[in-house]
């Protein structure tokens, strides 16, 4: 218990997972065209979800994942990546049901099928989402130093006055 | 004062081995304004992805820009034809060539082009498969494919062929759905 209630090791998954979605959502915000064009090989979904998860998803997880670099309504930002990612392996596991050999559509420009392999790295950051959101110890992050360091600034003056 | 509050608070918890209480309707509610932003930013940036999504014209844009990238594919990467949907049918007509379907067993199981063989992707790749048992003609015209889409695999096998010395190995970049959509013979 002492590893998980370690500030560290919060910090590092924060970080950790909070970098992989935003390296994921990036290309998925500048090739909206490229992110409907997976969706679309699930064979799952209407054009109206294709639309709207290829408008809405990335900037969604965008904003969790710097919002857990930054040390931003972590619970909050852990909470929607934890669903994303339950969505994500459903997603892959029905695939592989219905045996279609399909890039996940996690990462533009890198091909990672939908497989068991996916599914196993999916669980792990699965893992590290929940770890973030149940054991949040956001006591390092940019925000908190910042404000500080404001603070710190404002006491020292009012000392000076 | 609030953060110093905040930060007595916090490692006051950790003394005790007991994480900060937290509020999920605060969770729920900073959650819907993640989604508000995204709903607001996503909106604005996409509005034609979005227009055509209710239009009904987003999925043949999809189909046409997945066919476009795979025959430019298909010539750079792999070096192999790639045939025309209605050559296709004209060849399968005049019976003067193979369909191979490269899309695993079960699938083929479910629904195939009318007399293709299976010729699954891996295990044609792994070795598992002799294609000179199946296909002892080099000369005839073989015309893999696979889901149609980004799927490659039918790429993967008409390599494969080309290099075991097949000389007219082409590919249906369409696919079975393409084949099917058009209503074309099938086996189910």
């Amino acid at each position: 218990m002492k590893f998980l209630n370690n500030d560290y090791t919060h910090l590092t998954l924060r970080l950790l997972i909070g970098a992989i979605f935003v390296y994921s959502a990036v290309p998925h915000i500048l090739n909206s065209m490229g992110l409907a064009s997976s969706i679309y090989n699930y064979r799952l979904f209407p054009s109206p979800i294709i639309g709207l998860s290829a408008a809405f998803i990335p900037w969604i997880t965008l904003l969790s994942g710097l919002a857990l670099i930054l040390g931003v309504k972590v619970r909050a930002a852990s909470l929607i990546i934890s669903a994303s990612l339950v969505i994500f392996i459903s997603l892959a596991v029905i695939s592989m049901i219905r045996g279609l050999d399909i890039d996940c559509g996690c990462f533009i420009g890198i091909v990672r099928k939908a497989n068991w392999l996916a599914v196993s790295e999916d669980l792990l950051l699965l893992l590290g989402s929940l770890y973030t959101f149940f054991f949040d110890r956001t006591r390092i992050s940019l925000v908190l130093l910042i404000k500080k360091l404001v603070l710190h600034n404002k006491n020292y003056e009012g000392a000076l006055l | 004062m609030l953060i110093l509050q905040q930060t007595t608070k916090g490692h006051a918890s950790e003394s005790s081995g007991r994480q900060p209480t937290f509020s999920w309707r605060q969770v729920i509610k900073d959650c819907l304004y993640f989604v508000a932003i995204a709903i607001l930013l996503g909106g604005l940036l996409n509005y034609s992805l979005l227009r055509n999504a209710f239009n009904g014209t987003l999925i043949p844009k999809i189909q046409q820009n997945q066919l476009v990238n795979l025959r430019s594919k298909a010539k750079q990467f792999y070096g192999i034809s790639v045939i025309e949907l209605v050559s296709a049918k004209q060849l399968y007509d005049e019976k003067s060539a193979i369909f191979v379907d490269a899309r695993t067993a079960q699938e083929y199981e479910i629904g195939h082009i009318s007399g293709a063989i299976s010729v699954p992707d891996r295990e044609f790749l792994m070795g598992e498969i002799d294609p000179g048992k199946i296909l002892p003609n080099k000369d005839a015209v073989l015309i893999t494919y696979c889901d149609g889409g980004e799927c490659e695999l039918a790429l993967d096998v008409a390599n494969g062929l080309s290099d075991r010395g097949y000389n007219n190995v082409f590919v249906l970049v369409e696919g079975y759905p393409g084949w099917e959509a058009a209503g074309y013979p099938v086996d189910k």
